[in-house]
């Protein structure tokens, strides 16, 4: 039923039908009757104790982590330094065990290389391998490192007296190097 | 009329009409707003990350974490090479110049270094970054610099300086090399040697760690990335240092003695094929290589190559066994001279006819009976044993720049060449080379090839060598081999050999002496100085150890004179060193004469 035809309609309808159109009008629902409010002081109080909590705990982990971070750079630095003594005590000690020094030390008490036939303890059976021999005297090798680089001005460049008169002469190595000697083969 | 009609065309260019002002107006603003825009599309869309990245960069650190370079150890684990942490000392001249002479005498005095240097550079104008020391240990350094604090010096600061340190100096530098000053960023510069050749496997790779700071000390829950450094890989070499070191003073004593211009030895390990000691003379100190002339910087024991000589006649002797081309006791007989093609060939003692064994032409060193008992060869089966023993070759134990030698090939490889070949001439070999040769005859006919490294390493060049990839191959039989190294005895032998003096008291010791003559440098020709060398393996029946000493230009004599002692003194050590038992067997006495 649309809404254009309704005032052709009433005028059309005996008054009986008044009563239902009246009770056909639209009325304002009542209003429902509220319930009693709860109180909200102690709802509100319990929020912000809880996020006071959540934001002092925040700020004292923090804080404790901060502490314990600079305490990490501090361990760090330090790891850092007995680290750095650790190896310079290393090497050291390897200074301390090279072989020339330990060779050079011996030798300075009167020890000597065994030179002497060797032989051979088995513990097993206690046997005894080769013909044991002493070690000889004065057996010892050299401690000292072969020498360094010369400087350049303690070698001048060979300067060539040529005399004239006996240019044609061939002044020969003292240790007499002569070429064209391959026809011997003095291989041993 | 003409008044007003000028003023108002002189009034209308400067008030156009609203519409174009407006124009006007709007496409300005629109060109100002184009601007925008298209540096909003440069910002936004081709480079978002610029500016947030300066933005992240304020308030991060960045920390290098240095990748340590591996060591280099000899195979008992003792550090032959190590890199310890270290810093440069840095001032700041603009701040140190006013107590400069106080510190200069402070600095001095702790790190040992220059006076004068120092102040100078403590004072220099207009710079603000001068060098005092480099590559300080980290602990004196950072005790250093702190006590200079305590006493009140300002401008002093330290930098990362990594310092490789070679403890034993000299022992074993021909092959360690050195490392250079490091290179701006810290990364090594390798100069020499195995640190040269193995740079990338001894290097690693450095890390670095970002994170978010304030005030000084990481801020936690900030940003954190952390890409660990990876270490080099530390090298374990085939040598033993202590024996490393006896070997180079020995051939030192051994060179001098003989007044030689340079020598070489190694020792190998018979079974193994290891090189146990490797040394060069002369050498120089990997601690301060700049003291020594760069020439040094190697090892000529792979690097040069020269004529073996006599001790060539073993490999060949063993060949003609293996042939079956003769045994030690068949009959020669030897001519005093021996004409072939082009001149003819003498001994080194002139004889008359001597009626000489195979074993008594090795243990006399007859070149003519050498070349008598190569006769029986077929073309070419020398030179297939010759490359089967290694010769021609290069053995790759390591460092870079080795010889192959020269073993002459096709059409060089005349019947004059094959004769002089056949005793050690015409032919070139590199002395790790003709050890691993003779080894073979020690290890019962199979040669190994020789390692310098322990394991497994990988050059830079990507390929990988070491003990793990050291390759076996039977050369000749075990027979063969055997009845070779009782010949070998013989040279030893007092009455019948050339070099009792390199027998070994109470073991049995097969050897070989030779005597060649050198190839001058300066002019390619002989020029009559001679390679003396002796090369040999104990016991003779159960080899444990294969040396080698070899003397160039030695001025004292022959091979058994002058390098003869030297073996006897390495073998003796050796054996003792290691703990070899005398076999307690009687020496061969095949007879040399018949």
């Amino acid at each position: 039923m649309s809404s254009s035809t309704a005032p052709q309609l009433r005028a059309r309808l005996p008054r009986i039908a008044e009563v239902a159109v009246q009770r056909a009008r639209l009325t304002v629902v009542p209003r429902p009757r509220t319930r009693p409010r709860a109180p909200r002081v102690p709802f509100v109080t319990l929020v912000s104790a809880i996020m006071l909590a959540g934001v002092l705990g925040l700020l004292l982990f923090n804080t404790s982590m901060q502490q314990a971070s600079f305490r990490a750079s501090a361990l760090e630095d330090q790891a850092m330094h007995l680290t750095a003594q650790e190896q310079a005590l290393r090497s050291q000690l390897q200074v301390l065990r090279d072989p020339k020094r330990i060779a050079a030390r011996a030798q300075d008490r009167g020890m000597v290389l065994p030179t002497g036939a060797a032989c051979v303890l088995d513990l097993g059976s206690g046997r005894v391998a080769g013909t044991c021999a002493g070690a000889l005297p004065d057996v010892t090798i050299p401690t000292d490192a072969p020498g360094r680089k010369r400087p350049a001005f303690l070698d001048p460049p060979t300067v060539t007296v040529a005399d004239r008169a006996a240019s044609s002469m061939v002044i020969e190595r003292p240790e007499g190097r002569r070429h064209g000697a391959s026809d011997r083969n003095p291989q041993r | 009329m003409t008044g007003p009609s000028r003023l108002r065309t002189a009034r209308t260019p400067l008030r156009a009409s609203p519409q174009l002002r407006l124009r006007i107006g709007f496409i300005l603003i629109a060109m100002v707003l184009s601007v925008f825009a298209a540096r909003l599309v440069q910002l936004q869309g081709v480079d978002p990350d610029n500016y947030a990245d300066m933005a992240a960069e304020e308030g991060t650190d960045t920390v290098l974490l240095p990748a340590t370079r591996g060591e280099i150890l000899d195979r008992n684990g003792e550090a032959l090479a190590e890199s310890i942490d270290g810093r440069m000392i840095v001032a700041d001249p603009a701040l140190t110049a006013d107590d400069a002479p106080e510190l200069a005498s402070f600095l001095s005095k702790r790190l040992g270094i220059d006076y004068i240097r120092v102040l100078e550079r403590l004072r220099v104008e207009g710079s603000r970054f001068q060098y005092i020391a480099r590559q300080v240990p980290a602990s004196l350094a950072n005790e250093v610099v702190s006590d200079a604090a305590d006493k009140g010096f300002v401008g002093l600061f330290t930098q990362r300086d990594p310092v490789r340190q070679y403890p034993f100096d000299q022992v074993a530098a021909n092959l360690l090399g050195f490392l250079g000053t490091p290179r701006k960023d810290g990364s090594a510069r390798a100069l020499a040697g195995l640190e040269d050749a193995f740079n990338d496997y001894l290097s690693g790779v450095d890390g670095e760690a970002r994170y978010e700071v304030g005030a000084g000390a990481q801020i936690p829950l900030g940003d954190n990335t952390v890409t660990p450094a990876v270490d080099g890989n530390d090298l374990t070499l085939t040598l033993d240092a202590d024996l490393q070191f006896y070997t180079q003073q020995v051939l030192q004593q051994t060179v001098e003695g003989s007044q030689g211009e340079s020598g070489i030895a190694v020792i190998m390990d018979s079974r193994t094929g290891e090189v146990l000691a490797l040394a060069d003379y002369p050498s120089y100190d990997a601690s301060e290589p700049q003291e020594w002339p760069k020439s040094r910087y190697r090892s000529s024991a792979l690097t040069d190559v020269y004529e073996p000589g006599s001790t060539q006649k073993v490999l060949t002797l063993s060949a003609v066994i293996d042939a079956g081309l003769g045994r030690p006791r068949q009959q020669y007989v030897v001519p005093p001279v021996l004409n072939r093609q082009d001149r003819p060939i003498h001994d080194h003692w002139v004889h008359g006819i001597e009626h000489l064994t195979l074993a008594g032409i090795l243990a006399k060193s007859s070149n003519i009976g050498t070349v008598l008992a190569a006769d029986e060869f077929a073309p070419g089966v020398l030179r297939r044993y010759l490359t089967a023993f290694g010769l021609g070759k290069e053995t790759n134990v390591g460092p870079r720049g080795e010889t192959k030698g020269l073993l002459p090939e096709g059409a060089a490889w005349t019947d004059q060449v094959d004769d002089r070949i056949a005793f050690g001439q015409s032919l070139s070999v590199n002395a790790v080379q003709m050890i691993a040769a003779i080894n073979t005859i020690a290890n019962d006919g199979v040669r190994i090839d020789p390692s310098l490294v322990e394991g497994s390493a990988t050059l830079d060049d990507g390929t990988e060598v070491g003990t793990d990839h050291a390759e076996q191959r039977r050369v000749v039989s075990v027979e063969a081999a055997r009845q070779t190294a009782l010949m070998m005895e013989r040279v030893l032998d007092p009455e019948d050999g050339v070099a009792s003096i390199a027998q070994v008291p109470g073991y049995r010791i097969a050897g070989k002496t030779g005597t060649a003559q050198r190839v001058s440098d300066a002019c390619g020709c002989y020029d009559g100085s001679r390679t003396a060398s002796f090369v040999g393996f104990g016991p003779t029946d159960d080899a444990r150890f294969t040396i080698y000493v070899v003397v160039h230009d030695s001025r004292g004599g022959g091979g058994s004179a002058v390098a003869g002692p030297a073996f006897a003194k390495l073998m003796s050590y050796a054996l003792r060193r290691y703990g070899v038992p005398p076999t307690e067997t009687r020496p061969s006495q095949i007879p040399v004469e018949w």
